[in-house]
């Protein structure tokens, strides 16, 4: 399989420096009120981009801090203005439906048309999801290139509605096609350099990876109906239980396959081809060890901060409640900053590791005729995706 | 000189070029060559860069600072090396290599950004929310404003009550009588745009206000605390001034535009939920007052009309500042109507320039209003 014209990934990040890279980040962004999470995210990312190796060669992340502070503001501001002029025309549009104001059931449809408010926020929640990850891959290079991706939010937007909507009016059933077509639609406006991305391969390829979603469901909910049937809470219970596991490790199992199919589907240039080989007991085992430490840790700072506050509030008198809350505040900030930045070195970088190091670049020569692309001046980095809080943790 | 294996790529291609760098400390530079380069690279060291955030122990990648548009301010090309003994001495001989380079310009332009972000924020909560809110309350139609005040005072209702079954309205028929009266007498004068709609509801609260379609609401406790009946008729027109102005309704609109928008712009930061809340509270104590000062003219000017003295209203302010600062018992009406010495001071003037005005109810009729809960 393995041919000296193929390139491994690797991944050479250590918990030991990410570690107190990450509590520092936290600690910044606490005192600051926010304001240097922008830098935060930028230095964490740098820190995993660079160490992301493919043949010796590691990757680059170039977004700067000050630029997805500036692209915050941007989108805030427009935001603001959409928001504050859609959802006063919205709340307007509510109040003209007729509604008896008099019984409870009146009520409850008025404030029901008023929380649809929250639905003008949904084609900007997909169009920040493009444009976050669009602006992610303007600032990747790789052996000094750039990475990059075509404009086209707005049809990303359009498209994960409909698609989105079909899969709610056919239960899940067509959640592969949907999520098969837009992670299409992305990969097919992607460059490394010159080199375009392709994504081929079929959207019903993914109902192999999707199928202990269906059976987790089947279960959850076949055993649910028939417990609630013969009215026996055991089988209830049981089949609930089984059903939402099996539900949460058919998720993992959907992502890792899913992740396979799709990289196995990809072309670069039209010649370079990819091999991706992530395992789900692997990614389930990085999931329960980093859950276990984190747990552990934590009941260690409970226990700890009991003893304390225990011993103050037998110490102190009454007059000193607010020190014991100073106390509590603190310790809560602490526990708060510690499982943020063990999520990160238990959790996601492991994963990250993971998926990098089962990756594999096939015909990596071609990768030698490849030309640099122009560098992408004037975006609004990831603002909205930042102003509506998406994203996740890297 | 100190020579190590390395990677260089030129910046236009991914194409892998191995180099030997060599450390000249003598001419202050880092040069490499290889067998695809057409000629030896010189790397100044002052110009020399480490990229931030890399991991330690391995390879290292280098970059060349230049002035230009690209975000980094890195040339395009990297060198990278894992020999330790030559990290080690670029360390030591680079002066600059982990300096953070920023574009010239750059303080001024992220203060001008965050000005115009300021400023259009602004704009947007004390211009356009509530110009837009307005023509918004003046083209809804009459019957949906209605309903809303419906739905706005049988929630008051539910929340006085403490239940959805407790009726509190107050139905005494000679009070009923007297409150009627009062409402003719304040409205023979001005043009009234909405058929009035006054219940009271029997609570010990302090407190009246006006709902969107010209729903009033007066709770019992302040016919208990009023020392007349003018002082009712006084507040009683002032919250009609409201009704007439729209307030209520436009208020709903503003806040319903703003609400959003403080939540986006606050909600990101610590603490943004308390932000919000104080943010939206202070807003709308800026825009009230303004609705506030409207309500009390139109209040003086049917009063005058009605031949009502003023002083009444006045008194009710002299009591209501009385209990400021008094803690936790501050009747409610102050929350909604930040009362001042300026706005009793006011009335009382006015009240000097009314030439014979008489009591809006009789004292019968008075005692009939006070026990209207009975
Ligand atoms: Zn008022």
């Amino acid at each position: 399989m393995s041919s000296p014209n193929d390139i491994q990934g690797q991944y050479r990040g250590t918990r030991g420096e990410l570690f107190p890279l990450a509590i520092g980040v936290a600690l910044l962004t606490l005192v600051t009120f926010g304001i240097y999470r922008f830098w935060g995210k930028t230095r964490i990312r740098k820190y995993i981009w660079s160490s992301t190796v493919g043949d010796g060669d590691a990757f680059e992340y170039t977004g700067t801090g000050l630029e997805k502070f500036l692209g915050f503001l941007v989108a805030i501001v427009a935001l603001a203005i959409y928001l504050g002029i859609v959802q006063m025309l919205l709340f307007f549009a509510g109040l003209n439906y007729s509604f008896d104001p008099d019984t409870p059931q009146g009520m409850l449809a008025l404030t029901g048309i008023l929380y649809l408010n929250i639905f003008a926020l949904v084609p900007l929640v997909f169009y920040a999801m493009y444009r976050a990850r669009r602006y992610k891959m303007a600032r990747t290079r790789w052996r000094g290139v750039r990475f990059g991706m075509e404009k086209g939010a707005w049809g990303f937007s359009a498209r994960s509605i409909g698609y989105g909507l079909l899969t709610v009016l056919t239960l899940g059933a067509l959640f592969p096609l949907a999520n098969f077509k837009l992670e299409k639609y992305m990969a097919d406006r992607s460059y490394f350099g010159d080199a375009r991305f392709e994504q081929n391969g079929k959207w019903t390829a993914l109902y192999g990876a999707a199928k202990h979603l269906f059976i987790g469901l089947a279960v959850l909910v076949g055993g649910v109906a028939i417990g609630g049937a013969s009215q026996s809470e055991s089988l209830m219970g049981i089949a609930g239980a089984v059903g939402y596991i099996w539900l949460m490790v058919g998720f993992v199992y959907y992502r890792v396959h899913a992740f396979r199919y799709m990289a196995a589907n990809r072309t670069l240039g039209g010649e370079i081809t990819f091999t991706a080989t992530p395992t789900t007991g692997e990614v389930i085992k990085i999931y329960i060890i980093g859950t276990l430490v984190m747990g552990a840790v934590i009941a260690v700072f409970a226990a700890i901060g009991g003893a304390l506050f225990a011993a103050m509030m037998s110490m102190a008198p009454m007059g000193n409640i607010g020190l014991v809350g100073v106390f509590a505040v603190v310790l809560y900030v602490i526990v708060l900053v510690l499982l943020g930045a063990m999520a990160l070195v238990f959790i996601t970088q492991p994963t990250i590791a993971h998926f990098i190091t089962t990756f594999t670049v096939h015909n990596a020569d071609a990768l030698n005729d490849i030309r640099q692309r122009a560098s992408e001046t004037g975006v609004d980095a990831e603002g909205f995706a930042d102003a509506l809080d998406i994203g996740g943790a890297i | 000189m100190l020579e190590a294996d390395g990677s260089f790529f030129d910046g236009s291609s991914a194409a892998k070029h191995k180099v030997t760098l060599r450390l000249d400390e003598a001419r202050g530079i880092l040069t490499f060559d290889g067998e695809a380069l057409e000629q030896p690279e010189e790397w100044p060291l002052p110009e020399l860069r480490l990229l931030r955030d890399q991991p330690e122990g391995g390879w290292l990648t280098f970059a060349l600072h230049i002035e230009g548009e690209d975000e980094t301010m890195h040339h395009e090309a990297r060198l990278s090396c894992r020999d330790g003994a030559m990290n080690a001495a670029l360390r030591h001989a680079a002066p600059n290599l982990t300096r953070r380079d920023i574009h010239k310009g750059t303080g001024l332009r992220v203060l001008t950004k965050i000005s115009i972000a300021v400023v259009a924020i602004l704009a947007m909560i004390f211009v356009i929310l509530p110009a837009m809110a307005t023509s918004l309350a003046y083209i809804m139609p009459r019957e949906r404003e209605v309903q809303f005040g419906r739905a706005v005072i049988n929630q008051m209702h539910w929340f006085l009550a403490g239940d959805f079954e407790t009726d509190l309205t107050c139905t005494n028929e000679a009070g009923l009588a007297a409150l009627a009266k009062m409402q003719s007498r304040l409205t023979e004068g001005p043009d009234m745009e909405y058929d009035l709609d006054i219940k009271v509801l029997d609570h010990e609260m302090v407190n009246a206000f006006a709902a969107p379609g010209g729903q009033i609401v007066i709770v019992r406790g302040l016919l208990d605390k009023a020392t007349s009946a003018d002082a009712v008729a006084g507040v009683l027109a002032h919250e009609i001034g409201h009704v007439e102005n729209r307030d209520a309704t436009i208020g709903a609109l503003r806040s319903a535009g703003s609400a959003g928008l403080l939540s986006m712009v606050l909600g990101d930061f610590s603490g943004g939920t308390l932000a919000v809340i104080v943010a939206e509270h202070l807003i709308s104590t800026s825009y009230t007052r303004e609705a506030e000062i409207r309500a009390d003219d139109f209040a003086l000017d049917a009063l005058h009309e009605a031949d009502v003295s003023s002083e009444g209203l006045a008194t009710f302010f002299d009591y209501i500042l009385e209990q400021e600062g008094e803690g936790p018992a501050v009747p409610a009406y102050l929350n909604t109507h930040p009362p001042s010495k300026a706005r009793a001071g006011k009335s009382r003037a006015h009240a000097a320039t009314q030439p014979d005005t008489s009591s809006v109810l009789s004292e019968a009729e008075w005692a009939d209003l006070k026990s209207i809960c009975d």
